[in-house]
């Protein structure tokens, strides 16, 4: 009879930790959304991370109904594979070089990334800030800072975090996240003609709650959407590599 | 009846836990091929990040001995008003989350950290730094070698060390030709165990010490990173791990018995039965 009892009570356990809650929509979006998406609508459940990992973990069946992503790359590999309907871009942003309150390696200017001994800390291989940051280096003629990299993180949460701890010189993250730091880091500019197209895409999960979640994707890429994301410095989708 | 259905209910929780703990595990093989598996240990983010892992886990686990072996013996010989704390404090990190220790090392050594300007007018800067991941391996696994070794040391009889110190011998040389040898097994034991931790560790490093391939990206945080791009490089990566935990897993059970002091068992939570 216990027996029997202590079943019941774990099976009932592993269901309460299994089941998602059905009346809650699923939006997996990038780190740099982290601050905004909740403005834009706050009743679903977010979960942010590198938007290369969210891929991974769609790909393997997480429970996501939409998918906010960064990047391009993230989100064709899922909808060649079927996994997404025809995304949208819905937002663009810039990149910006953060250095820790303080400047102690006292850096003024992009270029200067590139001088010996710097603490540079990047996003990884794939994940967009990663490759956006690699990119503006490159186009500004800077792999000599590839040198200075200290650590890859795994979304810009995470550059932004040990720079504004003061542990690294620099990093590259988005315009847009600095908000969030603002008090312990300082703001280099990347020059217009070295930032790369960034763009964020949406897109509605196929095997999610489609209905609801193309209605997410609707508001988030239609006015309401554009109004707080432009509020959270956000641009508009870029118009210039068309 | 109730004793019988008592006894099936005994067998049913094991088969699950054993069926629990070893389908992940069988898994990574089944997942992949053998061949597969060891192309992708050849590849050279894999090497590196092995490479990184056992350096940086050799020097962790020499600092670990080094300390950890008199600290211990110190521990089990002599009793002295705030021992147990000490003890205590010793194997905190056991019980404290990897996480908060990667935040506390930052705390304590990061450049603004509590010794950040002490360091750096030394011209140190530790995170991002090969030291860093040595610093949280040491963190991490050394309560899993103390603990074992002063078990160890308590272990050996007393009258043993009081013998050989009545024979003439000096405390270093009891300590080398006598505690040592009676504790061995035990010491072992403890290491193995200490040397596994610290190849797993991901939570204080990855915090500590960042990620980047061929300096501080460890095995794990490969395993990590490898997920969304070269599932196959994370996989045999974890493969290897599971082949390395066994065998390091069947060294800390059997080397006790290898050894003369085969009366003490390095698992406190898991005697052999002839104990």
């Amino acid at each position: 009879m216990r027996v029997c009892a202590f079943a019941a009570v774990v099976a009932v356990l592993v269901a309460g930790c299994g089941g998602s809650d059905e009346t809650q929509l699923d939006v997996f979006a990038a780190s740099s959304m982290r601050d905004v998406a909740p403005e834009v609508d706050d009743a679903p459940r977010y979960t942010f991370a590198g938007s290369d990992e969210l891929a991974a973990q769609i790909r393997d069946g997480a429970p996501a109904d939409v998918f906010l992503s960064a990047s391009g790359a993230p989100m064709e590999e899922l909808r060649s594979a079927g996994l997404v309907d025809a995304p949208v871009v819905f937002a663009s942003n810039r990149l910006v070089v953060v250095v820790p309150e303080g400047n102690p390696a006292g850096l003024e200017e992009l270029g200067d990334l590139a001088r010996p001994g710097i603490k540079l800390i990047l996003g990884g291989e794939g994940v967009p800030i990663g490759d956006y940051a690699r990119e503006a280096l490159a186009a500004a003629g800077l792999e000599a800072a590839l040198e200075n990299v200290v650590s890859l993180e795994q979304d810009v949460k995470g550059v932004l975090g040990k720079v504004a701890l003061g542990e690294a010189d620099a990093g590259i993250v988005y315009t847009t996240d600095v908000r969030a730091a603002a008090e312990d880091v300082r703001e280099l500019a990347i020059p217009d003609d070295v930032q790369p197209d960034v763009r964020y895409y949406a897109a509605v999960v196929a095997a999610g709650d489609t209905d609801r979640a193309a209605e997410f994707v609707e508001r988030l890429a239609g006015d309401e959407g554009g109004r707080a994301l432009r509020a959270a410095g956000f641009l508009p989708v870029p118009s210039r590599a068309e | 009846m109730l004793s019988r259905a008592f006894g099936i209910a005994l067998w049913v929780a094991l088969a699950a836990a054993v069926l629990f703990l070893t389908l992940p595990l069988l898994a990574l093989f089944l997942r992949v091929p053998p061949v597969e598996l060891v192309a992708q240990l050849g590849s050279e983010r894999a090497r590196e990040a092995l490479r990184v892992s056992l350096t940086t886990s050799l020097v962790a686990h020499t600092l670990i001995l080094g300390f950890g072996t008199p600290a211990a013996y110190l521990l089990a010989t002599k009793s002295f008003r705030g021992r147990s704390l000490v003890v205590a404090l010793l194997e905190l990190p056991l019980v404290v989350p990897p996480a908060v220790a990667g935040i506390g090392l930052l705390a304590a050594f990061g450049r603004s950290g509590l010794l950040g300007d002490e360091l750096g007018a030394l011209g140190l800067s530790i995170p991002f730094t090969q030291l860093a991941v040595v610093l949280a391996v040491c963190f991490v696994a050394s309560p899993f070698y103390v603990r074992g070794a002063i078990a160890a040391f308590e272990a050996v009889d007393p009258r043993l060390l009081d013998a050989s110190r009545t024979l003439g011998a000096d405390r270093g040389r009891t300590f080398r030709r006598v505690a040592l040898p009676l504790a061995a097994g035990g010491l072992g034991a403890g290491s193995t165990l200490a040397f596994a931790r610290g190849l797993g560790e991901f939570g204080a490093t990855i915090m500590f010490a960042g990620s980047l391939p061929g300096l501080t990206q460890t095995a794990p945080l490969a395993i990590y990173d490898s997920l969304d791009q070269d599932f196959d490089v994370a996989l045999a990566l974890g493969a290897l791990f599971v082949v390395f935990s066994i065998s390091i897993l069947l060294a800390a059970k059997l080397i006790p018995s290898w050894t003369r002091s085969g009366s003490i068992s390095p698992f406190p939570f898991a005697r052999s039965r002839s104990t």
